[in-house]
Parts: structure tokens; C-alpha cells; sequence
């Protein structure tokens, strides 16, 4: 067990599977171009109203998410796959595990993204953000991240080289954390094939929701990216790391740190105070380790300038890290209580995240596309030219989004709590802050088209390098001398841990369980925050048929539902919300986003005929609205017979419905319907809508904020 | 002050564990990579994405 036995290794011959990585490239950009174009149209959907096109499938709150998870799993999904299999087969010197598994996997991954694509635009969704899938995808969704794991752990053991490089280290911690993330944020009890109800309520959801969604970010944006980067910049520069020390102590401290941040998206809100504050706690400590990878990743290149001048790959990188550093700075800025209450529904956030996603994913993608590309396909890329050029333009884009969002969200948030000397808001309608920032949606949308067509150039230049090749592709053969894990090469024997793959996913797996199981523990018994005398009631029938019209149309994407203990925002919605009240909600629709009003409290408000023409027409009742019209709610209808099944399966779930509810459902919420359907017919409603959606969601909307003790 | 500022905390005992859990852990990691010893294996390990295998 020395090192004289890894020198005496076998030399063999090693035939990598470059057909996968050529397939999960190809994947990366066809997405990446659907993506970001259905980005730039919901950018000018905001601006523009009009685009909405009165059509269901066609509105903003249906394709917001749509546009969020193509980016999220079917670009930066299949990227993150091009990368793991194309640099862990070179890492660990071998084959992987199964070339069937890839296909699987790949083929697998491709139809979960088809379905995403067409049951979320139909509205099938379970109304939490980045996990708007139906069950039945869920559930098709982890058995293909189980087989991605199968494979990339029986490759682990196969390999031929002993020692784990850090990139490795961040691929286990993704999959098994997103393993983790994924499943437990998603259990949920069917209604039918389509619908389902998450286990969770109230806080709980909310708490397991933005574990899962901060996560998301940490694990599915972050942790494999830094392990592309760890490898692809090297590789790219012919250098090694900065610093193999910081890299190791950079990746414990972060995947420890990350998981716990999730409460920093409820920041001032019903969350209990203590969850609150360790949220801020870890955010701000994320700076650390966040920061030692961008040092890390910027140090390498030290030496190496020059090749910014001649290399556009190394300018991607060099962006991407620095987005990566801005974003982890920002990030932890955002999560500061007092900066949180004035970015947060805000356009800030919007523009945050983009810088990340557009500055650290993108470029980050795109680097390692530019590198894969030619080497994958046994040629040079067709144009260093365009490339220099698309990152020009992508970094315009970014800059202009940025900069928009920022000062949109800023803008606005000052707005909605200015007051003047009497202590009355100076903008009390909404409509007012919204109108002032339409300007800047506009340059949004014009920095997310830059940044689209930089990405064209990027699809003709590969388009073009592929022409380029022989179309004789074979999957490159090697000559490796391995080092067997029965062979350390250690020297003092004290370095068995990376050694040891099985011992360190499970080290990896503890790390990322601590704080989750920290965080969400206690709040599982809910009864510990709720005061008796809270007691609120739970919504009728039909009011819960609108609710789910409301989950399903997608308003939370616009519309908050948590009135936050700020003064102007009292001023302006009502009292704070409580814990108490969404104590039954499935999922909680808190939301994170005001592109309209909180409507914790909208019930009682305006009269229903205030609501009915402002579903089919908003511009009817608020002259400048930007809401999208709903006239398809008026001539479908209600599914009464179906609530039956809702509403046991709830009564189950522990939501107090009696007797009669349960056994009568449809014909309660039928009369319910009726009454409102008649009173809206008095006052002038021409259609027979007793039988519609809309009066489901009317009915909802005016039980908003009327359940609780008040 | 304490007082106040911890009244608004339940579980605190939680918190505390998963703290002195990251902090032990942190200075494990920081003593770990400090070892005697490291140097040459570390830079084994750096150069591993970049050390060129022959095609054959």
C-alpha cells in the first residue's frame, strides 16, 4: 500500500462513451433555444398585456413556470448530464457504467421534459414553484434520477483511478441532495390521475417548499456547476486549480451551509422568528465559502490573462465565475432582514436570479459547450469571432436585465411604502407603482432578447463546427495506467477518504441532512405554533374548487398571499397574516412575486360583479391594468361531482369538514354557486354561470382573509 | 438583551447543535487539509483533470 504499487499499475486501454455526451449536448442547446425564447416572450407579456392573447395556455401565470423549468431541468439539466458524463468518465479513467443506463437516462429525462411541457401550459400543476409536476411525473422523475445514480455510482466503482477529484465530490453531493429535495418536497396524496394535494400545510409546506426551492438553487445550479468548473477551467487554460486545499474546504462548508438558507425566502413573514434567524444566519455565512469558489476559480487563471484576449472560452469563464461571485454576494445581502423587506416580491429578486442563471449558468454552459463541441466531434469550432461576439452581446443582456430588474424592484418597493406626513400612503393604488416600471420591463425584455440572440450565434457556430467534422465519429480511445482503490498512493495512509466513495456520500448525505432535519423537524408539529384561539375555518366546497382554479391558472406567480408585519404594508392590505391562517392550505400559496397586490385579504373588497368583469376583462375595472384577461373561466365548467374526492381525501389529510360536506360536496358547492350566479344576474350578468369556473373562483377570492378570527 | 433577543426562539437546543456540528466540522476539515504530508498528494490530485492520457 505504497506508492511504489501505483506506479507498477497496469496500463490499459480505456474506450470512453462520448456517443452520451454528444446526445446531452445536442439536448442542452435545442432546450436552451426553446428556454430562453419562451423567456424573452413572457418578458414582454409583463410589458405588453396584449401578448396574453385572452387563451389559457397562452398566459403568463401558465408559462412562467413553463419557461422556469426548461431552464432549470431541461437546459441546465442536461448540460449539468453532457458535463458529469463527459468529465467523470476522464476523471475516473474508465467507461461508464452502462451505456444502456445513459440511454435510459437520457431518453428518460427528454420525455419528462416533453410532459413538462405539455401538462404545465394545460394548468396541471401542483402550484409550487420549480415543482409544478403532476405525481405522475414526479414519480418518473426520480426513477430516472435513480438510474442517472445507478450509473454514475457503478461507474464510481469501476474506476481506474483511485483518487476522486473534487469535480466528483460535487457531482455525488447533487445527486444524492437532489434526490433528497426532490422527493420529499413532492409527496403528495392523488386525487386522480392529474390532481393531487401536497402532504404538507400551512407553514410546513412553505418550509419544505423553499428548502427544496432555495435548494434548488444550491444543488441544482450551483453544486455541479462548480463541478464543471473545477473541471472544464482547467482543462480549458491547462492549469490546475488555485488551490486544492480551498476547493476541499470550499465544498464541506458549502454543501453543510446551503441547505439551511432556505428560510430567507420568508423572511418577515408568519414563519416562526427562530427559523427566520437561522435562515439569515447561514445566508450571510454562504458568503464564505461561496466567495473561496469564486477566488479559487479567478486564481487559476493567474498566469493566463492573456488567453481573455484569445480565447472566448476563457472569457465565458471568466464571467461566469465573476456572476457567480457578484450572485453570492448579492444573495446573502438579499437575506438580510431589513434589505429582504425592501427587495423581496420585488423585480430585485427577478433580476438576482437572472444575473445567476443568465451570468453564472449560461456563460458557465456555454464555455463547456464551446469546449465539448469540437473535441466530441474531432474538429476546431467553426468561429472564434461569433463566439466573441455572442459574448458581447450575452453580456449586454445580462447587464441590461440586471440592471432593469433592480431598479424596477427598488423603484417599486419605495413606492408602496411611501408615506407622507399624515402617515397615509402616497401611492394607495397598486396600479400606480406598477405603471411607473413599465418602462423597464420593456428593457428586461430587450436585455433577454440580446442575450437570445447571442445564443443563435452560439446555434449556428455549433451548427456550422458539426458540418465541419468527418461524421466518422468513434468514441476516443486511451492508454491510462490505473490506480486501483486497493492502491493508496498515499504516502502517510491518511488520506483514505477520497478513496472511499461509499464513506463519502454518506459523510456528504449527513452534511446536507443536519439542517434539514433541523429546520423542518419541529415545524412538523404544526399544533406547536397555532393558538387555539386562531381557529380558522376551513373553505367550503366550491371556495375550494376556486382555489384550485386559482393554483391552477397560475396567479400565485403574480399575487402574494401573506401580508408581512411592515406598516405600509398594513396600511395597504390589512393586518399581517398569520400562521393560523393557511393552516389548511395545500400547497400554501404565500408566493414569492407581486407583479400585482397581495390578496391575503382581497375577500369582501369589491363586490363580486367587480370580479367577474375583471376576470373576463381587468382593463374594465382598472383602466391600466397589466393583468391578462380570463374570459375562458365563464364557459368552462366547474367539475362539482369531482369535489367529493377532494374533499374526503382533505378530511383525511386532517382539514375539519363535517359530515354533510363530506356526502354532499358537489351539491353544496352547487348551491353556493347558484346564490352568487343569481346575484351577479341581478346586477346584470347576461350568461348563465351558475355552472362556470369563474363563480368557483369569485367565491374564493371572497373568502380570502375571512376564515380567521379577525 | 440576551433574553429578549432568544425569547422569540423555540428549540434553541436544535440551533445550538447544528452550529457546534459545523463548527467542529469546519476546523476538522481545516486541520485535515493542513496535514503533514498533503502537499505532493494535493498536487497529484490538482493536475488530475489536466494530466494527459495517451491515445491510442
Amino acid at each position: 500500500m505504497s506508492a511504489s504499487n501505483a506506479k507498477t499499475s497496469n496500463l490499459i486501454q480505456v474506450e470512453y462513451d462520448d456517443k452520451i455526451v454528444r446526445m446531452f449536448t445536442m439536448a442542452t442547446i435545442i432546450w436552451a433555444a426553446i428556454a430562453f425564447l419562451i423567456g424573452v416572450f413572457v418578458a414582454f407579456q409583463i410589458a405588453v398585456w396584449p401578448l396574453n392573447f385572452n387563451t389559457s395556455w397562452m398566459t403568463y401565470g401558465r408559462l412562467r413556470p413553463v419557461h422556469t423549468n426548461a431552464n432549470i431541468f431541461a437546459f441546465a439539466g442536461n448540460a449539468i448530464f453532457a458535463g458529469i458524463y463527459h468529465s467523470s468518465q476522464r476523471l475516473l479513467k474508465t467507461r461508464m457504467f452502462s451505456d444502456f443506463l445513459g440511454r435510459v437516462h437520457f431518453w428518460g429525462w427528454q420525455f419528462v421534459i416533453v410532459l413538462a411541457a405539455i401538462t404545465i401550459p394545460l394548468g396541471l400543476t401542483q402550484g409550487k414553484e420549480y415543482a409544478e409536476l403532476e405525481w405522475p411525473i414526479d414519480i418518473l422523475v426520480a426513477l430516472v434520477w435513480v438510474v442517472f445514480a445507478i450509473n454514475f455510482f457503478g461507474t464510481l466503482l469501476k474506476r481506474n483511478e483511485k483518487h476522486m477529484y473534487v469535480s466528483i465530490w460535487f457531482y455525488i453531493a447533487t445527486i444524492i441532495t437532489v434526490a433528497v429535495l426532490y422527493i420529499i418536497n413532492a409527496i403528495s396524496l392523488p386525487v386522480s390521475f392529474t390532481k393531487s394535494y401536497i402532504v404538507y400545510a400551512g407553514i410546513q409546506d412553505v418550509l419544505v417548499q423553499w428548502w427544496y426551492g432555495h435548494n434548488a438553487v444550491a444543488f441544482f445550479l450551483t453544486t455541479p456547476f462548480l463541478g464543471l468548473m473545477y473541471y472544464y477551467l482547467p482543462k480549458a487554460i491547462n492549469r490546475p486549480i488555485f488551490s486544492y486545499k480551498l476547493s476541499i474546504l470550499h465544498f464541506w462548508s458549502l454543501i453543510f451551509i446551503y441547505i439551511w438558507a432556505g428560510p430567507h425566502h420568508l423572511l418577515n413573514t408568519a414563519l416562526p422568528a427562530w427559523l427566520q434567524t437561522l435562515g439569515v444566519i447561514f445566508s450571510v455565512m454562504l458568503w464564505a465559502p461561496s466567495w473561496g469558489g469564486t477566488i479559487n476559480g479567478l486564481l487559476t487563471i493567474r498566469g493566463a490573462w492573456h488567453l481573455l484576449r484569445t480565447e472566448p472560452i476563457v472569457k465565458f469563464f471568466v464571467a461566469a465565475i465573476t456572476f457567480y461571485g457578484m450572485g453570492t454576494f448579492e444573495g446573502p445581502l438579499l437575506s438580510v432582514k431589513s434589505v429582504n423587506a425592501i427587495g423581496h416580491y420585488t423585480d430585485w429578486i427577478i433580476g438576482h436570479v437572472h444575473a445567476g442563471t443568465l451570468g453564472w449558468n449560461g456563460f458557465l454552459s456555454f464555455a463547456m459547450i464551446y469546449y465539448i463541441i469540437p473535441k466530441m466531434w474531432k474538429t476546431e469550432l467553426y468561429s472564434k469571432k461569433l463566439a466573441n461576439i455572442h459574448f458581447w452581446l450575452g453580456l449586454l443582456g445580462i447587464l441590461l436585465y440586471y440592471l432593469s430588474m433592480l431598479a424596477a424592484g427598488i423603484t417599486q418597493s419605495l413606492m408602496w411604502r411611501a408615506m407622507d406626513n399624515n402617515g397615509n400612503l402616497v401611492y394607495p393604488e397598486f396600479i400606480e407603482t406598477v405603471i411607473r416600471i413599465i418602462p423597464l420591463f420593456y428593457f428586461r425584455a430587450i436585455g433577454g432578447l440580446l442575450f437570445m440572440v447571442g445564443f443563435l450565434l452560439l446555434f449556428y457556430n455549433i451548427y456550422k463546427t458539426i458540418k465541419l467534422s468527418s461524421h466518422d465519429l468513434k468514441d476516443e480511445t486511451v492508454q491510462i495506467s490505473a490506480t486501483p482503490h486497493t492502491v493508496s498512493l498515499s504516502e502517510h495512509g491518511h488520506r483514505r477518504l477520497e478513496g472511499m466513495a461509499a464513506t463519502f456520500t454518506v459523510l456528504a448525505l449527513i452534511a446536507i441532512l443536519v439542517g434539514s432535519v433541523i429546520e423542518i423537524a419541529p415545524t412538523l408539529s404544526i399544533k406547536k405554533y397555532i393558538k387555539p384561539e386562531n381557529k380558522v375555518a376551513a373553505f367550503t366546497p366550491l371556495e375550494l374548487e376556486g382555489r384550485d382554479i386559482y393554483i391552477k391558472e397560475g396567479c400565485h406567480n403574480c399575487h402574494t398571499q401573506m401580508i408581512r408585519p411592515i406598516h405600509s404594508e398594513i396600511l395597504r392590505y390589512g393586518n399581517a397574516s398569520t400562521i393560523e391562517e393557511s393552516m389548511y392550505d395545500r400547497p400554501s400559496q404565500w408566493g414569492s412575486k407581486r407583479t400585482g397586490p397581495d390578496l391575503a385579504r382581497l375577500g369582501k373588497k369589491y363586490p363580486d360583479l367587480w370580479h367577474y368583469m375583471h376576470m373576463i376583462n381587468p382593463r374594465s375595472v382598472i383602466k391600466e391594468s397589466i393583468m391578462p384577461g380570463y374570459p375562458w373561466l365563464a364557459k368552462k365548467k366547474t367539475d362539482f361531482f369531482g369535489l367529493r374526492k377532494k374533499i374526503s381525501l382533505l378530511h383525511k389529510m386532517g382539514v375539519p369538514y363535517a359530515e354533510k360536506e363530506l356526502t354532499d360536496a358537489d351539491i353544496i358547492a352547487e348551491v353556493q354557486a347558484y346564490e352568487i350566479a343569481e346575484s351577479l344576474k341581478k346586477q346584470g350578468v347576461k350568461e348563465d354561470i351558475a355552472d362556470k369556473e369563474i363563480v368557483a373562483l369569485i367565491a374564493y377570492l371572497q373568502a380570502l382573509g375571512q376564515k380567521g378570527v379577525q | 438583551m440576551k433574553q429578549q433577543a432568544f425569547a422569540h426562539f423555540t428549540d434553541t437546543y436544535l440551533a445550538a447543535i447544528g452550529f457546534f456540528l459545523f463548527f467542529f466540522v469546519f476546523l476538522g476539515i481545516l486541520f485535515w487539509i493542513q496535514k503533514k504530508g498533503s502537499a505532493k498528494y494535493f498536487d497529484y490530485l490538482s493536475h488530475l483533470p489536466i494530466r494527459e492520457e495517451e491515445q491510442s
